[in-house]
């Protein structure tokens, strides 16, 4: 094993990053009396609340000459620029009673992620700043856990490998882990194309090459109308009638296959399978053969992948896993993608709860996760997961097979 | 909407209240109550209902359940990729519930015909409450010849129904989830 590569994470956040300039508004302030500041700060808020900007200080208070000077935000200014009769009457009222003298200020639009981010926006407004709420950066990650984090990358980009039919294109890949565990929940590739029989693990390829990518789910969603039908071998159309899937990506399968062993550990009430008996209603999905099938090509796949790399630890099967240990769909679990997920696959891992997502290569075509969209940061959605690119040397990405040893434990 | 003959209408509501029928029997079984129907030609040709408690996987949403027996069904028969891309641009979906963002994405993706939902999605929705999926993003998403494909999307019928159902269903309890899957809010016009 090198230890001389240089690997990166970065934090992907919810809002796109900016320099402050950018990233302000525009306010409508004034000066107010000290003796007045509640009152008034009282009528502002039922007059005009600043909803969209709850980490800026209504109130800002500064010492000139030896006194204090207090300001207060009305309004946004940013609509009422070219007319001025268009400022709430509340407020026209305000600037009246008190005889204002409003003036325009800049605010930073967004809260602050690090100290400094904060202290450079205090230069224009005063802001707060919660540093326990912004746990999820790169800061709270120890040496130890960023080993493993690479070391599960390692595993996940393998997998894209595994995929890899010498017939010009590799999948996406991805594992579901539990960091607390570190047991391998579920593993999966792209299943949107005929899937294929023979795996070239010595290939080497480019994940930039744009041919060899083409079949990657997430990178041309719209493209399994034109999938060829070379890789698909006459033995495999005999035996599953299921061979291709233009909603199989990488994330879908590995959440259907994190499901399908949750049902399994834990058969318990909660799995309402004799309830939704069929009842006038299509046969459930699960129970096709060819889908069964699937899986437990896939199970065996993974254990192969196992004994060849001995690198995932398994739990012993001395512990009876419990109805107090089964999980809620994947709250609490990591997921590993070689590429940036796109919109289908990101909400798939919202609705399941997965705690961390961390990719490798960013989806300029469809990304859901800061390339073209960004789901970490839509606020209406019920569920937030963490974002993080892994910043992978190229030589690395297209020979990953030469630092991944036996001796290369993920408990290590 | 503004052209539609009184006929049309009238076929619509007949296909959404086969997509509320599904939404009963999910909440039945104590499934967030939410349905569909894909017709084709005036045809229903496969329903489905939100099975994500049975399976304890949240991406099993009505669409996904109905969508997957055409999949299968489809390939059973022998047709091919670009076959079953042309079957699905000839369909149209009718769902209690505006498609969620994944849901939404999944009907782009296979180029459904047309879309019509009950009420609207707030907090998830992809056909305009949240993100515009069906819009194409023409802007957005396209690269070359990855054209995103678009939908027309029709919302607002039955969606009285639609959000009864969700009321009866939060009423109720569901035992499997701590948190709702589908937020409800009161329908509104979606134009």
């Amino acid at each position: 094993m090198t230890g001389t590569m240089k690997w990166e994470i970065v934090h992907v956040p919810g809002e796109p990053e900016s320099s402050l300039e950018v990233s302000t508004v525009d306010v409508l302030a004034s000066k107010i009396e000290p003796k007045l500041a509640n009152k008034i700060v009282r009528q502002l808020n039922q007059v005009c609340p600043l909803e969209n900007l709850r980490h800026v200080k209504r109130v800002r208070k500064r010492t000139v000459e030896g006194n204090a000077e207090l300001s207060v935000i009305l309004c946004l200014s940013d609509e009422y620029e070219k007319d001025a009769e268009a400022i709430p009457r509340g407020i026209h009222q305000l600037i009246s009673d008190y005889n204002l003298c409003p003036y325009n200020a800049k605010v930073a639009k967004y809260a602050a992620r690090s100290k400094e981010e904060w202290e450079e926006q205090c230069k224009l407004w005063p802001t707060s700043y919660h540093p326990s709420t912004n746990f999820d950066g790169v800061a709270g990650l120890s040496e130890g856990e960023l080993q493993l984090i690479f070391n599960y990358m390692k595993v996940v980009i393998q997998l894209t490998k595994l995929s890899y039919t010498g017939a010009l294109q590799v999948l996406n890949a991805a594992i579901i882990v539990d960091p607390i565990s570190r047991q391998v929940i579920a593993s999966a590739n792209d299943q949107t194309c005929p899937w294929p029989t023979t795996y070239e693990t010595s290939a080497r390829y480019n994940c930039n090459d744009s041919d060899v990518c083409a079949g990657v789910s997430c990178l041309n969603p719209w493209g399994w109308t034109a999938q060829k039908q070379s890789s698909q071998s006459s033995s495999m159309k005999s035996e599953s009638k299921h061979t291709w899937h233009p909603l199989r990506h990488a994330a879908l399968v590995a959440i259907e296959n994190a499901a399908e062993r949750d049902r399994q550990l834990f058969p318990g009430p909660g799995s309402s399978e004799s309830q939704s008996t069929p009842n006038g209603n299509p046969l459930c999905a699960d129970n096709c053969p060819a889908k069964r099938q699937k899986i437990q090509q896939h199970v065996c796949q993974l254990d192969l992948f196992r004994q060849e790399h001995s690198m995932v630890k398994e739990v012993p099967d001395n512990r009876e896993p419990t109805e107090i240990m089964r999980p809620y769909l994947c709250t609490g679990f990591d997921i590993y993608l070689v590429w940036e997920p796109c919109t289908m696959c990101a909400m798939a891992l919202v609705h399941q709860r997965i705690r961390r997502i961390f990719f490798a290569l960013p989806n300029p075509n469809a990304g859901a996760l800061g390339s073209v969209y960004r789901l970490q940061g839509e606020k209406s959605l019920n569920h937030h997961y963490s974002v993080f690119r892994i910043l992978i040397p190229e030589q690395d990405l297209n020979r990953v097979e030469l630092n991944v040893s036996d001796n290369f434990l993920l408990h290590g | 909407m503004a052209l539609e003959t009184g006929h049309d209408l009238l076929t619509e509501l007949r296909f959404m209240e086969l997509a509320l029928e599904q939404a009963r029997f999910a909440l039945e079984n104590l499934e967030v109550p939410v349905g569909c129907v894909i017709v084709e030609d005036g045809k229903v040709i496969a329903s489905g209902s939100n099975r994500t408690s049975a399976t304890r996987n949240a991406t099993r949403h009505a669409e996904m359940e109905a969508i997957d027996t055409l999949l299968e069904e489809w390939q059973k028969i022998g047709l091919g990729q670009s076959e079953v891309a042309e079957k699905f641009s000839r369909c149209d979906l009718y769902v209690t519930c505006e498609p969620c963002i994944m849901c939404a994405t999944a009907l782009s993706i296979l180029g459904i015909g047309k879309v019509f939902y009950g009420c609207s999605n707030d907090k998830f929705g992809g056909c305009g409450s949240v993100l515009s999926l069906h819009e194409s993003a023409s802007e957005k998403l396209s690269r070359g010849d990855l054209q995103a494909k678009s939908f027309k999307c029709t919302g607002g019928l039955m969606s009285e129904e639609a959000v009864a159902l969700f009321r009866n269903f939060y009423e109720q309890g569901n035992p499997n989830a701590p948190k709702p899957h589908r937020p409800v809010r009161m329908p509104q016009s979606t134009e």
